[in-house]
């Protein structure tokens, strides 16, 4: 049992903006260093060759960095994919165990699940094929052996861990920090 | 919400995002201009040298790419290896498939083979135009077109020295058509092991090659 993780679509548009835009830049590059090489192979050096010649590389160099720019970004896209997935394995690692320790049977987990993720009983009813009245004596059951008193204190039970771990961890960061500043 | 995002997960292996936008970019635009200069543009015509132009620059791309990329685009990942690309081929004839991170052995081979052969064919098309940028050609034709012939005469004098250069500049010709021709050939088995990939693996290869991920 996994939830699948998938990176927001908006994110991924702007590698795809920075790649054409290279490939253009460099398309573009290509003309002026051409026109340069040819202007210093048949005319005598000039201002007019040299300032070209500056300009040219400056275009180059633009290029170097764009690259850099695209390379920074696809990494730090695929260690932000990879960190929410080692978060979500966890947080997915850490309901199965309060289901194991609350030994609910293979429905109720199944059940659970769904019911974590938002779906209403007759949404769970229907992707379970089901009747609505069993789903409801299943919630029951679940409830009552996690003894929480229904759906909201059944999803603020997971919540509040989340939250607590993080606080936790942002504790640690502030104490971190001076040593590193130290350091 | 539905029951397919509750089933899917963990019975899926491919890699999630094999090609970066730069990968193919760079893809489609070789593909572009390899099949509008070998089939569609007017040989020596001035649209055919500006996209061989253009092919020259994102091939110089791709292969900078290749150094600082990301893994999979990196030649480190899938260096040439004809034993393995052999090895590859007789397992996939045998049924047995293998996922790869990047190309596998003997697409990696294709990958180089067609990377020769265009740059065979970029090179010789330079010589043949004498390393005119597009531009210069696209001026000395409007000056031919407007009356003015004397480009024509100095190239002309430049082309008549020596009869060494004609069967030379002949044979660059030769060569430029052969390596085009090649390419195209190399272009259709491609695509054809693509296909039989992607049967085998039963998984649409073209897909990530478009949206970067499957």
């Amino acid at each position: 049992m996994g939830w699948p993780v998938t990176l927001p679509a908006k994110g991924r548009s702007f590698p795809i903006a920075l790649a054409s835009f290279i490939v253009l830049q460099a398309v573009a590059a290509l003309f002026f260093v051409a026109d340069v090489t040819a202007d210093l192979w048949t005319t005598a050096l000039g201002a007019h060759s040299v300032l070209e010649a500056l300009v040219t590389s400056v275009l180059l160099i633009g290029i170097v960095l764009s690259v850099a720019q695209l390379r920074w970004t696809l990494r730090e896209m695929e260690m932000q994919g990879r960190a929410l997935e080692v978060a979500s394995g966890d947080f997915v690692r850490f309901i199965e165990r309060q289901f194991d320790s609350w030994s609910l049977t293979d429905a109720e987990r199944d059940v659970g699940f769904l019911a974590l993720k938002g779906c209403d009983i007759r949404e769970i009813a229907e992707l379970r094929g089901r009747a609505a009245g069993t789903i409801r004596a299943q919630l029951a059951s679940i409830y009552s052996k996690a003894n929480v008193a229904g759906h909201p204190q059944f999803v603020s039970y997971f919540v509040e861990e989340l939250l607590s771990r993080a606080a936790e961890r942002s504790q640690d960061q502030t104490e971190d920090q001076p040593k590193a500043a130290a350091s | 919400m539905s029951l397919a995002t509750t089933k899917r997960g963990g019975a899926e292996i491919a890699p999630p995002d094999p090609w970066d936008p730069l990968v193919r970019i760079t893809h489609w635009v070789i593909a572009g201009a390899v099949l509008w200069n070998g089939l569609i543009s007017k040989p020596g015509g001035t649209v055919h040298v500006w996209i061989g132009w253009i092919a020259l620059v994102v091939l110089a791309l791709r292969i900078l790419w290749g150094f600082v990329g990301p893994r999979e685009a990196r030649f480190a990942s899938f260096l040439p290896d004809p034993r393995r690309a052999v090895a590859h081929v007789l397992s996939l004839l045998r049924g047995r498939v293998r996922e790869h991170p990047s190309h596998n052995p003997a697409g990696a081979i294709m990958v180089y083979a067609l990377w020769l052969s265009l740059a065979l064919v970029i090179a010789t098309g330079l010589q043949m135009t004498e390393w005119k940028n597009p531009v210069t050609i696209t001026e000395e034709k409007a000056a031919v077109a407007a009356g003015d012939w004397s480009v024509l005469v100095n190239n002309a004098t430049e082309g008549d020295a020596h009869s060494e250069d004609m069967s030379l500049s002949r044979l660059i010709k030769e060569v430029h058509e052969l390596a085009a021709n090649l390419m195209l050939v190399l272009a259709v088995v491609h695509v054809a092991g693509v296909a039989v990939e992607s049967m085998a693996l039963k998984r649409n290869l073209v897909r990530p090659m478009i949206r970067g991920r499957s």
